[in-house]
């Protein structure tokens, strides 16, 4: 198999889910180093924490703040193994259920906190469709 | 599916009702023409020119690597450099979501004598209601359809019996002798309210909720040259009606009024109503276009999901920036801002922000990993980075002299 470049490749793509939906993107990837083993990427991590540490250490304090006091209490980050990762092309497919892995706790904490309280969100109608 | 294609045509003139035509390019007009009659004609052009390349790229990048610009840009640049471009483009954008609410506020203002404050909370409302029920062809069709009305600034112009002659040489750049502050200030603004980063954000979501592949390249490049001419000759008829019906009257152009008196000047009966209508449609299309713009710009940037047709439920943060933007846009105008001034000094901002949002589109449209063989050529890339940097240069120079002239 030919070389991958991490931060070209990897690092920043979409990652979709086993049923095909957006899951969000790959804020970081982890490596992990021990005494005698080779170093090798083990997770792509996702999440607030990851992407403000990215920016600044002064904003990944601030978001670990605001992620404790207000939503669904995830503060720290989500990590994905590297042995879930299908295919990377335009996108990189995973083989996660996207609910089950917390990365879409926010959605969904948005979803039952604020859009689904709102008339017309089609919540109830969702089923229908189909 | 022939005249599937074809009716895909709506998407650029909806783009272009919404996205050229909207208050920025109505009020810069006005201005234009009212103090300078037909000397800021090149201005437009030059912005339309650019537009058509650029939405035309726009439409090129989505069909062929099925990435939105923003989703490119995040995977190309990273995420450092993302946030930059996020931070600037959504400040430029809110303002001016702030100034088309603005406009549909004081058209409510005109028709119904209400003052626009009092319209804000409604209009913000409404704008989030059509966007929370409506589906993207509802959107688009329905703008096309409704954004009709906005040919009778062409009938007006060409009721006005203007001298074709002397409006031709509008479209060679000079320079007045008195006034060039306020000349190159308004030169900015127009350049800013026609090539609008929005709309391309808009245009690239819509070809890929629209599943656009290889095989819709011609038509992107027909969408993009038809709509954006007629955006940009909807505007050259506003400064044509405005350098005929208020300059001879010695007005400005800074008042909402004025471009009424110009429409009732060239078209006695209709012309106020025609105005009117000509404003909603316009400014609720920009409207529906920078909130929705806003929204891709989170969702694809971080990755979650979005889709102007799925029910608000399956894509609660996409819903939740757009009600959050919209809502917040009511807040200036409730506390009586003007909106012409806030559409005066977002376009100039629009101007100066453009490299931000253009050079590294340009990077990527000329990135073969993206594009393969429908990557730039010279052409396409010399005509937008000299137009970009010109305005950039102007807007630089302007906006402070413009500033400290009051």
């Amino acid at each position: 198999m030919a070389d991958m470049d991490l931060v070209r490749d990897v690092l920043d793509k979409q990652l979709i889910d086993r049923e095909g939906g957006p899951m969000g993107r790959a804020d970081g990837l982890v490596m992990h180093y021990g005494e005698k083993s080779q170093p090798r990427i083990t997770h792509i991590e996702m999440g607030g924490a990851t992407l403000s540490a990215r920016l600044h250490p002064v904003f990944e304090r601030v978001w670990r703040r605001f992620a404790r006091m207000w939503g669904p209490g995830r503060v720290e980050p989500v990590r994905i193994p590297w042995s879930r990762v299908k295919t990377i092309g335009r996108d990189i497919k995973l083989d996660v259920a996207a609910a089950e892995s917390g990365a879409l706790a926010w959605e969904l904490w948005i979803a039952r906190h604020i859009i689904e309280r709102i008339p017309g969100s089609g919540r109830h109608e969702r089923h229908r469709g189909d | 599916m022939r005249l599937k294609r074809f009716l895909q045509i709506t998407l650029g003139i909806v783009t272009s009702v919404g996205g050229f035509l909207e208050i920025g390019s109505i009020t810069t007009a006005v201005q234009a023409g009212a103090v300078f009659g037909y000397q800021l004609l090149w201005a437009i052009l030059l912005g339309t020119i650019c537009l058509i390349f650029l939405v035309e790229m726009s439409g090129r990048l989505s069909a062929v690597s099925k990435h939105t610009i923003v989703d490119a840009t995040r995977d190309r640049f990273g995420f450092p450099f993302f946030a930059i471009i996020l931070v600037g483009m959504v400040l430029v954008s809110f303002l001016v979501l702030v100034a088309e609410i603005g406009g549909i506020a004081l058209s409510l203002q005109i028709l119904t004598g209400i003052g626009f404050p009092w319209w804000a909370i409604p209009v913000s409302v409404g704008v989030w209601l059509l966007i929370w029920k409506g589906t993207f062809s509802l959107i688009e069709n329905g703008v096309c359809i409704l954004g009709l009305v906005t040919i009778s600034f062409v009938v007006a112009a060409i009721k006005l019996h203007p001298d074709w002659s002397s409006v031709a040489t509008g479209f060679l750049t000079t320079v007045p002798h008195a006034n060039k502050t306020r000349y190159g200030f308004i030169a900015v603004s127009i350049l800013g309210a026609s090539i609008s980063p929005y709309l391309m954000y808009f245009y690239s979501s819509g070809a890929i909720e629209e599943k656009w592949d290889e095989s819709y390249l011609p038509i992107n490049r027909v969408i993009a040259t038809i709509g954006m001419s007629f955006g940009g000759v909807l505007s050259m008829c506003v400064l044509v009606v405005a350098a005929l019906a208020l300059r001879p009257r010695g007005l400005d152009g800074g008042k909402f009024e004025q471009g009424a008196l110009m429409m009732t000047t060239a078209l006695p009966k209709w012309g106020f109503y025609l105005f009117a209508a000509s404003m909603l449609i316009a400014c609720l299309g920009a409207a529906l276009e920078i909130s929705l713009a806003i929204a891709y710009f989170f969702a694809q940037g971080f990755g979650w999901n979005w889709s102007e047709n799925h029910e608000p439920a399956k894509d609660a943060r996409f819903c939740f920036v757009y009600t959050i933007i919209i809502l917040l846009a009511a807040v200036p105008l409730l506390l009586a801002f003007d909106p012409i001034r806030i559409t005066i000094v977002s376009m100039a901002l629009t101007s100066a922000a453009l490299p931000l949002a253009i050079i590294p589109f340009l990077f990527l449209m000329n990135d073969p990993q993206y594009l393969g063989k429908h990557r730039n050529g010279w052409i396409a890339n010399t005509v937008v980075a000299v137009i970009i940097l010109m305005s950039f240069v102007l807007a630089v120079i302007s906006i402070p002299l413009e500033i400290a002239g009051g």
